[in-house]
């Protein structure tokens, strides 16, 4: 993380403005699943291995989050930028769980942000109320470069604190090995935890859960005799 | 009508301005913008109501949001009453919201989701994230192009071209390949994670992750996935730096 | 099986209740209690597009749920009770407090007049008295979206 060049980090805050972007507002694209994100975001810093890894951990995370109506939500995806980041450059068992745990910070400062974006296009509107009542095609025009400014703005600067945040993490908490290794335990545990929720909230009680105890079964003998 | 590509375009931004009071509503106003451009000249008046109504409070799973968008453009070229195109617009939020939800978020996403973290797993690598991006988009991309040619086709019998669909049958495919497919992740991904830490190691994060699932029975939505391993790394921390 | 739920949601049938209520309470039917749908026979069948095909929707004007409250709530299957709006909720809790007793809010929108409680929850004064009403006379009233959202019991809102 500390050797990360400005030409990285410049690009890692791109990449976190186009994800905040794709996650609601345009064009939904899937680029920010944790996944995607942290695959790019670790070949963005030279380390695609350790964006991964991060990513599918917080891909577990994800899976727990079901976008529904005007539910709110953590944001994964600049969340998995500043992840990965922290991760790239250090064997993933002993830089995952570090990571995960700011990532899993900057993604409920996402949703939170995510929040105040919503709030900031309602006051946008209520400021054009007239026109939008006059049927003024350039107010709801105005209106929605203005939205998708507020959200790619949340984005890069939400992934530009992070980073930040976790340069200044890194060079005051130095953890030893056994604790690195708690936490990336702790991360994938944890992370397997909200996968599991997730899957059986939205599994009810019908066929589909059975189709989920079935691929459990099967993937719990792949993984054992793999 | 005219217009119809540029419509298209803009419904993946059709959430741009998305807002606890009129949700979707502006960036619906924002495609059928091309859409109603046509109505200016040959009735103005009509055309202003018909952009007033287009940005209303409006709220469905997005990638279905051109069927809602087609029909009440139709609707407004045939002359439709406004508060009967209002009421259409408000009862299409139901379905639309509905089964898009459960045909996308809760269906589509989380199947392509654990087909592409099996893939990481068996070595795919790129592969698996470049195949989950292609097919999604491309079920996406086909979806909006189809919605907004059956709510244009169909006006205000819209009710009638949903239900005679591909999409009621499209969900009850999905759901169980969902559930598979993130039954089969799960295991798989955490074997992948935890093989090289040895029994102690694996059965140390399987305990975490079974606490995990009694504290989400028992706590609820007070205590969320994200709160609690953000709460379990803080007390290892700490337990650490005592010297434990 | 009794009602399980008795939601006030203004969009009626969508995701939220299908999918995010629906799977994890196990739904087999919704009871949709609205005037304008109970006489409109297109909307009924844009509503009932909305649910799988294992959840039934029965459509009822307020007087006639009020009258089949004791049925649905005798009922072998798991039932949710659904209105649009607080009125219509409150008259079926005068008919049976028994049955609509735990009262949900799940979404009530922005409408002029109407102030901002909680993200889904806009309520104009009125409203929230209304509501603060139904509680003195015995009913529990909370917000919350989706089970995965925090409980907000009404004291906290209005």
């Amino acid at each position: 993380m500390s050797e990360l060049a400005p030409l990285s980090i410049a690009l890692l805050v791109l990449w976190g403005g186009i994800v905040a972007l794709d996650l609601v507002s345009v064009p939904q694209a899937m680029l920010s699943r944790p996944l995607v994100v942290g695959m790019v975001a670790g070949w963005l810093v030279g380390d695609p291995e350790a964006g991964l890894r991060v990513g599918a951990v917080m891909e577990l995370f994800a899976l727990d989050v079901l976008p529904i109506g005007a539910v709110r939500y953590p944001d994964y995806g600049p969340a998995t930028v500043v992840a990965a980041g922290l991760a790239a450059g250090a064997p993933w068992e002993l830089g995952l769980g570090l990571a995960v745990g700011v990532g899993l910070v900057v993604a409920a400062l996402g949703g939170w942000s995510l929040r105040l974006v919503r709030r900031m296009n309602a006051r946008a509107i209520q400021r054009r109320a007239a026109a939008l009542a006059a049927g003024e095609s350039g107010a709801i025009r105005l209106l929605q470069y203005g939205g998708l400014f507020r959200d790619a703005a949340r984005g890069i600067v939400l992934t530009g604190l992070g980073l930040l945040v976790a340069w200044a993490l890194v060079r005051w908490l130095r953890l030893d090995r056994p604790t690195a290794v708690g936490l990336t335990l702790v991360a994938v545990g944890t992370g397997l935890a909200a996968a599991v929720n997730g899957a059986v909230r939205s599994a009810g009680r019908g066929a589909r859960l059975r189709w989920l105890a079935a691929g459990a079964a099967v993937g719990t003998l792949l993984a054992v005799f793999r | 009508m005219t217009g119809r590509w540029r419509a298209l375009l803009r419904l993946f931004a059709v959430q741009g301005t998305w807002n606890y009071e009129r949700m979707l509503g502006v960036g619906m106003g924002y495609a059928a913008e091309p859409l109603l451009e046509d109505l200016k000249t040959v009735d103005p008046v009509r055309h202003g109501e018909a952009v007033v109504r287009s940005a209303e409070f409006f709220n469905c799973n997005p990638n279905l949001a051109g069927l809602a968008l087609g029909a009440t453009a139709r609707a407004e070229y045939e002359d439709v009453p406004g508060p009967q195109i209002a009421r259409l617009r408000t009862a299409l939020c139901s379905p639309l919201g509905s089964l898009g939800d459960d045909l996308f978020w809760a269906g589509l996403v989380p199947a392509l989701v654990g087909l592409a973290l099996i893939a990481v797993v068996f070595g795919a690598g790129w592969w698996a994230i470049l195949g989950f991006l292609v097919l999604y988009n491309a079920i996406r991309v086909g979806t909006a192009v189809w919605a907004l040619k059956a709510g244009l086709d169909a006006g205000m019998r819209v009710g009638s071209a949903i239900s005679a669909s591909w999409i009621p049958r499209a969900i009850a495919r999905i759901g169980p390949l969902a559930g598979a497919g993130i039954g089969l992740a799960v295991p798989l991904v955490a074997g992948w994670y935890l093989r090289g830490f040895g029994w102690s190691g694996g059965s140390g994060a399987l305990a975490i992750a079974a606490a995990g699932l009694a504290v989400a029975r028992w706590f609820g939505p007070s205590l969320t996935g994200v709160r609690f391993a953000l709460l379990s790394m803080v007390l290892l921390l700490l337990f650490r730096r005592m010297g434990l | 099986m009794p009602l399980v739920l008795c939601r006030v949601d203004d969009r009626l049938v969508h995701g939220q209740v299908v999918i995010g209520w629906g799977r994890p309470l196990a739904i087999e039917f919704v009871a949709l209690v609205d005037g304008g749908v109970a006489t409109s026979q297109w909307e009924q069948d844009l509503y009932r597009m909305a649910v799988p095909p294992e959840i039934e929707v029965r459509f009822a004007a307020t007087e006639d749920a009020a009258a089949r409250l004791a049925e649905w709530q005798a009922s072998d299957r798991r039932g949710l009770l659904l209105t649009g709006d607080i009125e219509t909720m409150a008259a079926l809790h005068r008919a049976s407090p028994a049955v609509v007793h735990r009262i949900n809010l799940g979404g009530i929108h922005h409408r002029a007049g109407r102030r901002e409680r909680l993200p889904y929850l806009y309520l104009t004064d009125d409203e929230a008295r209304a509501l603060v009403a139904l509680e003195a006379d015995g009913a529990e009233v909370f917000a919350q979206d989706l089970p995965t959202s925090p409980v907000v019991e009404l004291r906290n809102i209005v």
